[in-house]
């Protein structure tokens, strides 16, 4: 049973989905961001998914949205990553616009939306540390 | 009269609210009596991008039309205001201030930018553009900036 | 009133999960920005999914081009069921195969096979919007 119990703490995951929209350097932000996260700074612990696969109703998105808490990154106010969880009626935990990491960071104005540039690489880095500590946060809800 | 002029551009559709004046750098007027209200046009907000920054003057400053009175840094561009008229600020939109993407999502309404209380309105009109010669403007302007819209 | 008429949707798979979906994404800026600029106009996808008026009303009105990464089609799938058949239909390990490419393994920081890549799922694309617009 311990072991069993050991396992299912160790697949705690938390989901953080980008939208990637493909017109706004934002998108490409956000996507980065979560890069960051699940190859760099979180990996096993934070997992991505396709956006469009939530939608289309493909089973396995489906089900690590459900099963798991969820951080959304949007690239605009249209908020196309957290509609399409919340859509699914499950719960978006934490939802952020990448355009309110420039804010916070305006030394490092990003550009490029099909590959980013040095400062938008430095702030998708930025934002995913600051993050980090929420992936945490939620990770440990999960195992109470 | 329709409430907008449309033009589609690409994906895009252009308004212009027929009821407004404009000037020539794509900011409207809503005059009533001897108040406007101020801001920016759909052209100006969908090529620029995502409003990223406001800056603006305070209450009480006096404004000459053709003058800055403010910026606005986007996900593209940093651009100033420019006054479509002259008078002073009596007040300056205070939802933008965590809402700013108000101004892309609905320029011509929750998106203003400031009401003047107008000076020489007179004067003024010369400036201006009712809607009509905006959207002309407006068309001429858009096969222009065709490329820029695609950044 | 319309001022452009010749234009193809390009509607790319944002793929986060996979290279091929960043391969996707920069074949589809490359062909906006420098091989048919004024014959293309991207769909955002998932503001596209999310209800986008002007992604929508345009896939409605003009041909679309899909771009997918993988065999789950979502670019297809989703174009199909909010506006109806693409033009065409691209899947990019057909392209890569047919071109004798190797698959991508990275998803950021392209090296020169992601890049090989995405140049040739680029000429594809453009290829295909020359095809839809009869040229």
């Amino acid at each position: 049973m311990e072991k069993h119990n050991k396992q299912e703490r160790q697949d705690k995951k938390v989901v953080v989905l980008a939208c990637s929209g493909i017109g706004k350097v934002y998108g490409a932000v956000a996507r980065e961001t979560v890069y960051e996260l699940v190859e760099r700074l979180r990996p096993g612990k934070a997992v991505t998914t396709c956006l469009p696969l939530l939608v289309i109703g493909d089973p396995d998105a489906k089900k690590l949205v459900s099963d798991h808490p969820v951080i959304t990154i949007d690239g605009c106010p249209k908020s196309c990553s957290e509609k399409s969880v919340t859509a699914l009626g499950a719960k978006v935990a934490k939802s952020y616009q990448a355009i309110n990491f420039y804010k916070a960071h305006k030394e490092l104005k990003p550009a490029g939306i099909a590959e980013l540039d040095e400062a938008g690489q430095k702030l998708a880095a930025v934002a995913a540390e600051e993050l980090a500590p929420v992936v945490d946060d939620l990770a440990a809800e999960e195992d109470k | 009269m329709a409430e907008f002029l449309e033009a589609t551009y690409d994906k895009f559709v252009f308004r212009v609210k027929t009821d407004y004046f404009y000037n020539r750098e794509d900011f409207w007027a809503d005059i009533q009596g001897n108040k406007a209200t101020v801001g920016v046009s759909d052209l100006l907000q969908k090529s620029k991008g995502d409003v990223a920054i406001l800056e603006t003057v305070e209450p009480g400053t006096e404004v000459r039309q053709g003058q800055e009175i403010g910026k606005i840094e986007t996900i593209k561009a940093t651009f100033g205001i420019i006054s479509p008229v002259s008078g002073k600020v009596v007040e300056v939109n205070s939802e933008l201030e965590n809402s700013a993407y108000l101004i892309n999502e609905d320029p011509y309404g929750a998106g203003w930018l400031y009401k003047i209380e107008l000076t020489s309105l007179q004067q003024d009109q010369q400036g201006l553009l009712q809607a009509n010669a905006y959207f002309e403007l407006m068309k001429e302007k858009l096969t222009q900036i065709s490329a820029e819209m695609k950044k | 009133m319309a001022i452009e008429v010749m234009k193809v949707g390009i509607v790319s798979c944002s793929g986060e999960d996979l290279p091929e979906g960043t391969i996707s994404r920069i074949a589809c800026r490359k062909v906006l920005e420098d091989l048919r600029p004024a014959e293309t106009v991207t769909i955002c996808l998932p503001l596209f999914i999310a209800g986008g008026k002007e992604e929508r009303d345009f896939a409605t009105n003009y041909p679309t081009i899909t771009v997918d990464g993988c065999d789950k089609r979502c670019a297809r799938i989703s174009t199909e069921r909010l506006s109806g058949k693409p033009s065409k239909s691209l899947l990019i390990p057909e392209i890569l195969k047919k071109r004798g490419l190797a698959s991508p393994t990275r998803r950021r920081n392209l090296g020169a096979e992601e890049k090989a890549a995405a140049q040739a799922v680029a000429e594809e694309i453009a290829q295909a919007v020359d095809e839809v617009l009869g040229g």
